[in-house]
């Protein structure tokens, strides 16, 4: 089974040194909710909530499917989750009806008019 | 865009695009939650983006500037990077170190994260796209003159190229070469010369066009 071995040396963030193609030097603004996100991590880490590495970990617990097919900032915002679970912080529970309850006040908003 | 003003044919993708997605959705419930837990305050959001909207790489420019032209404080700043940002006013909001690393006429630096996407945000702002793909980040430590080649870089052979590996706490700032024919230019007109990418090391400082 040497065939897998590489994946127990290498986690999915481990990537320096691996074979890459050329690099797209396009650039984007950040959306707002991006940016809300980044400030959000700042935030969490002052607090000693969620520091960076536990960040790093927690995107790299996602697994190379979800983080191969999330951007950025969707990998920070599940890992975030993710953590605050772990941590007894929030439960999937709470964070499910709080979601419903986002989307139908856009959905709302968006019905009004807004 | 309101629904009233829709009432002409036209399709409606546009306004499915403005909604919110998913992953949008759940970075405010998540915030929400954590305000609602009294976890965060309500306002610290808003507050560190005014802070990340006041980082752009002009701070780590005005810091290339005054050591090229000064230095005293090039060495206190090689010493220690955060003191000497924090010397000329430049505040760090997070626990990271910064060490600046030195171009010469014998070594280049190069700083990359292989693991993610550390950067020295205190002084450079927020890093490029290209510096938290997969391409950069893997490239960068195992052929560096080939990654360099592809910014327009050419490093002679006879100069060692040396690529620094950021970490969660120990963040780096290219310090580049100050170009020739500068001398006598004042700080200001040195510091808008110093690009973001000078400062991670991808492209050397060049005169503009007009003076060359």
């Amino acid at each position: 089974m040497t065939d897998s071995a590489h994946l127990v040396r290498k986690l999915p963030n481990d990537i320096g040194g691996a074979e890459a193609g050329p690099i797209d030097m396009t650039e984007h603004e950040l959306l707002p909710w991006e940016k809300r996100c980044h400030a959000l991590a700042d935030v969490l880490d002052f607090k000693k909530i969620i520091n960076t590495e536990e960040k790093r970990r927690g995107v790299e617990a996602l697994g190379a499917q979800m983080i191969g097919n999330l951007s950025y900032y969707e990998r920070w915002i599940v890992a975030f989750g993710n953590i605050l679970f772990q941590k007894g912080l929030l439960t999937p529970e709470e964070l499910a009806r709080k979601m419903d309850e986002v989307a139908a006040r856009h959905a709302a908003a968006e019905a009004g008019g807004a | 865009m309101s629904v009233h003003e829709h009432e002409h044919d036209h399709p409606h993708d546009e306004i499915s695009v403005e909604s919110a997605g998913y992953y949008e959705i759940m970075e405010t419930a998540v915030r929400e939650l954590l305000v609602a837990k009294g976890m965060i305050g309500p306002g610290e959001i808003r507050r560190q983006i005014e802070v990340l909207d006041s980082r752009t790489p002009a701070l780590g420019a005005k810091i290339v500037a005054r050591a090229w032209v000064d230095p005293d404080f090039r060495a206190r700043l090689l010493a220690d990077g955060r003191t000497g940002c924090e010397e000329l006013g430049i505040s760090f909001y997070d626990d990271t170190a910064l060490i600046v690393l030195e171009n010469t006429a014998e070594v280049h630096n190069l700083i990359v994260c292989t693991l993610c996407s550390c950067y020295p945000r205190p002084v450079l702002g927020l890093p490029p796209d290209w510096y938290k793909e997969k391409p950069y980040r893997a490239r960068a430590v195992i052929e560096p003159r080939k990654v360099l080649a592809e910014f327009g870089t050419t490093i002679p052979d006879d100069v060692e190229i040396r690529v620094s590996d950021s970490t969660s706490m120990v963040r780096y700032l290219v310090l580049p070469r100050r170009p020739d024919g500068t001398e006598g230019w004042s700080e200001e007109a040195l510091a808008a010369l110093v690009t973001r990418d000078a400062m991670i090391g991808v492209v050397p400082v060049t005169l503009p066009e007009t003076i060359q």
